[in-house]
């Protein structure tokens, strides 16, 4: 009876609101925190576009990583996924000169991958950590083997429009990707079959096997989500530059996307969180690596404070939970 | 007459709505004493305030004769009350005498004492006159073993009086027996008292001394199970005085038609659980298989739904060979599954209600690309009626409802599907009886419609309710078959010990 009397009292009114959407009171209270801290250089409509044009590629991977989060695996791979990807992108950009079948094969490959990830993890029985583990490694030595650990430059000068173009010369169409990607997968993880099956999975996967479902399908769809995804973000990443370099391009961007989806709610035990608490989970950590450059933290801290952040924004929702 | 503990006029509500109102309850020491009501009647709720788990509103607790105040789980220990929850408690990869002493370890210098911890789990058990291993593997013991090493962890903690929480639901009956022995014998050499919890009336009139009755929060009565003229107590009235009107004797099997076999399984094997089973299933059949644990019907009603592979073996469907490697494909060919521990098996603990009920089915909502969720709700607000599910939002938590209403949500979401075959893996696994007999009036209705049931389950007194038609089997051999006219508890008991009818 207690059980059932205090679950009831968490979902209705305010305590289901602080319980879904606490994320919001943490992104509100750090804007202010920003906002007193970097005044008038902070709080201006141009800096807000560089925030999100900053965390566009990381916030488009971070919700393909929301979802496989969600199925309760993981994928380490990503960052250097992207390298691998990009490489293919310029080269054929490069053999063919042309822009749409460059971006029709790197969004084909980009899922391939993703989708023998995930035939792995479910065929094999392999848990994603150790299979994406061994693919970052994998994609990252192949990558530097097959540039000799240079970079690759795009030449379709039209190709760097793609991330480098700014609507009315302000507003940069990244912006118009990650808004794209944000309601795609909010519409998915929501409103299809697909999403509530994601859900199910990660919550119960013995259950949802036993309710009929392919369970190894849903995974394999998850993952395929997470290589749309990437390939996006290594589109958009491999215009902005023009290049991908093998050594260093996409590091740490797993780690980065990992913590925006958790700080969004996403339970890496799996079956929790939404999309629109990984849209906050983006801009938080994209508003702390903005601010602590505005009061000119010094660098080697920078990721010492977003270390603490990140765990203090976790532990607040776990609290709001409880 | 010696009380172990005397609670007085305690009053407990949440948010408002009161789950305790003025109970008194007392245990005489040195008994074994019953506490029964149905789901949410606050029987945990009173013995989580003896433990300490929360707090009273109002009331008084005297343990021994003693006035007490109990506000954590360590002040109850400390007062050598032990609580041994629903859930064993038990850590499958450490050894017996590790989990004996788990949070309690004994030190010598940095290291632990594993002899000294060795020798004291050994006492406890010699105590008790149990064979258990202190250094076997705790993963490697029986279901009742891991209960008594749960039941010896309070011994070692010099417990007096011992609060159980629906400790067999998981054994088999000779476990059971095996359990209450055991309890009876510390009560007798140890002076300990048990607070037994239960839903099973049978264990309660056959093992225990005394049994209290709560009903809504209220208390409705305590009576000894033997009365002074060394009658026993009947279940039916117990069970009356449980929900407030008659029930036990509700005759819930209705004869019905029996069509054509619809299902047709030859030689069927599963290596080391299933040897050569062959049966028919009608349309519009109960067909009930029953055993004791590690007969094997477990592992064939899997493999009937594709959970599990045959090594070899048939199966026809409508006279058509069939083969599913995976549920979904025997859920395609009709077949649905209720499966047993409702817990890990069905339970999606994230979704709502309304998204448990659906997800089986949930090709059916599709509106263009997206889920409709009129069509969901219209769905899910049908089967609420139907089986008469006690949820006033679809859209709470699954995990919010009673054990009731919770598995007649997993029945709904099967029949959103239609089936014709419907397999139920201990359909009333902790259900509380009023739920109960809901849940046979609707497997009744289910076959009267001509869908072809088989029932698993530990549970002659079930079995016995509702089935036409009961294969025994026993170490995986089908060793019997019953007619409804033939159906006896004790030609069931013979039949899944391994004996032979005459």
């Amino acid at each position: 009876m207690s059980e059932e009397v205090k679950e009831m009292k968490k979902n209705t009114g305010w305590h289901k609101f602080v319980r879904e959407y606490s994320i919001i009171l943490v992104a509100v209270g750090l804007i202010i925190v920003a906002t007193i801290l970097g005044g008038a250089t902070f709080m201006n409509g141009q800096n807000f576009i560089n925030i999100f044009r900053n965390n566009t590629v990381l916030g488009i991977i971070a919700f393909g990583m929301a979802f496989v989060i969600i199925t309760g695996n993981i994928d380490l791979s990503v960052g250097t996924q992207l390298v691998v990807v990009g490489i293919v992108l310029l080269s054929v950009l490069n053999a063919t000169g042309n822009i749409v079948i460059a971006l029709i094969v790197a969004v084909l490959f980009s899922c391939g991958l993703s989708a023998g990830v995930g035939a792995i993890i479910t065929k094999g029985r392999v848990p994603s950590f150790i299979v994406t583990l061994g693919m970052q490694y994998i994609y990252r030595s192949l990558a530097i083997f097959i540039l000799d650990a240079r970079g690759i430059s795009g030449e379709v000068d039209a190709f760097q429009q793609i991330s480098n173009y700014e609507i009315g010369g302000v507003f940069p169409l990244p912006l118009i990707y990650f808004a794209v990607v944000f309601f795609v997968c909010f519409y998915i993880s929501k409103y299809t079959v697909l999403g509530r099956r994601i859900y199910a999975v990660g919550s119960n996967e013995r259950a949802t096997r036993l309710s009929g479902i392919n369970t190894d399908k849903v995974k394999i769809m998850a993952f395929l989500l997470m290589g749309i995804t990437v390939a996006i973000a290594t589109i958009i990443e491999a215009s902005r530059m023009n290049s991908i370099n093998s050594a260093s391009s996409g590091n740490g961007y797993e780690l980065n996307a990992i913590a925006m989806a958790v700080v969004g709610g996403i339970a890496m035990e799996g079956g929790k969180g939404h999309m629109i608490g990984v849209l906050f989970g983006v801009i938080i950590l994209g508003v702390i690596n903005n601010i602590l450059t505005i009061v000119g933290m010094n660098v080697y801290l920078v990721n010492a404070v977003k270390g603490a952040i990140i765990i203090g924004a976790v532990l607040l929702q776990h609290k709001k939970r409880d | 007459m010696e009380y172990a503990l005397k609670m007085n006029s305690i009053n407990k509500g949440f948010s408002g709505v009161p789950v305790l109102k003025n109970v008194d309850f007392s245990v005489e020491k040195g008994k074994i004493h019953a506490l029964l009501g149905e789901n949410g009647a606050g029987k945990t709720t009173l013995m989580n305030i003896l433990g300490g788990v929360i707090s009273m509103d109002s009331g008084s607790i005297e343990l021994f004769g003693d006035p007490v105040k109990i506000s954590n789980p360590a002040e109850a220990q400390k007062n050598r009350v032990a609580f041994i929850h629903q859930e064993l408690n038990v850590v499958n990869d450490l050894f017996v005498y590790e989990n004996m002493f788990l949070g309690h370890e004994l030190h010598k210098g940095a290291t632990m004492d594993a002899s000294t911890m060795i020798q004291k789990t050994k006492e406890v058990f010699e105590r008790m006159h149990v064979e258990i291993d202190p250094r076997a593997m705790m993963g490697d013991l029986q279901a009742s073993y891991k209960q008594i090493v749960e039941i010896a962890k309070s011994v070692l903690m010099d417990a007096k009086l011992i609060i159980m929480d629906e400790p067999t639901t998981s054994l088999t009956q000779p476990e059971v027996e095996n359990v209450f022995s055991i309890m009876r014998n510390l009560i007798e050499e140890h002076d300990v008292t048990i607070i037994f919890i239960s839903h099973k009336l049978g264990e309660v009139v056959e093992f225990c001394d005394y049994y209290t009755v709560l009903r809504n929060g209220e208390m409705v009565g305590t009576h000894p199970i033997k009365s002074e003229n060394g009658e026993l107590a009947k279940q039916a009235d117990i069970a009356r005085m449980m929900v407030g009107k008659s029930v036990m004797d509700v005759e819930v099997y209705k004869p019905h038609e029996i069509g054509e076999v619809i299902l047709k399984a030859s030689d069927l094997c599963i290596e080391k659980h299933v040897d050569h089973v062959s049966f028919d299933l009608h349309a519009g059949e109960i067909l009930g298989i029953t055993g004791l644990l590690g007969d094997g019907k477990d592992e064939l009603v899997r493999g009937l739904f594709g959970d599990m592979p045959f090594a070899s073996g048939t199966i026809e469907k409508n006279g058509k060979v069939v083969k599913y490697n995976h549920p979904a494909k025997a859920k395609k060919a009709g077949i649905g599954m209720l499966p047993s521990n409702r817990k890990e098996n069905a339970i999606i603990k994230d979704l709502t209600v309304m998204q448990n009920m659906t997800i089986v089915t949930l090709d059916q909502y599709k509106n263009g690309l997206s889920l409709s969720r009129a069509k969901e709700s219209k769905v899910a607000l049908e089967y609420k009626e139907k089986l008469n599910i006690k949820v006033d939002n679809l859209a709470n938590l699954i995990t919010s409802l009673s054990g009731g209403n919770q598995q007649k949500v997993v029945l709904a979401k099967w029949l959103t599907a239609d089936p014709d075959i419907m397999i139920l893996s201990n359909p009333t696994q902790g259900v509380d009886v009023g739920a109960k007999n809901e849940i046979y009036g609707i497997i009744m209705e289910l076959a009267k419609a001509g869908m072809g049931i088989i029932v698993t389950s530990g549970e002659a007194q079930e079995i016995l309710k509702i089935c036409d038609r009961v294969l025994v089997m026993y170490h995986g051999v089908l060793k019997g078959e019953l007619q409804r006219s033939e159906l006896s508890e004790e030609a069931i008991m013979i039949l899944s010990t391994g004996g032979i009818l005459d």
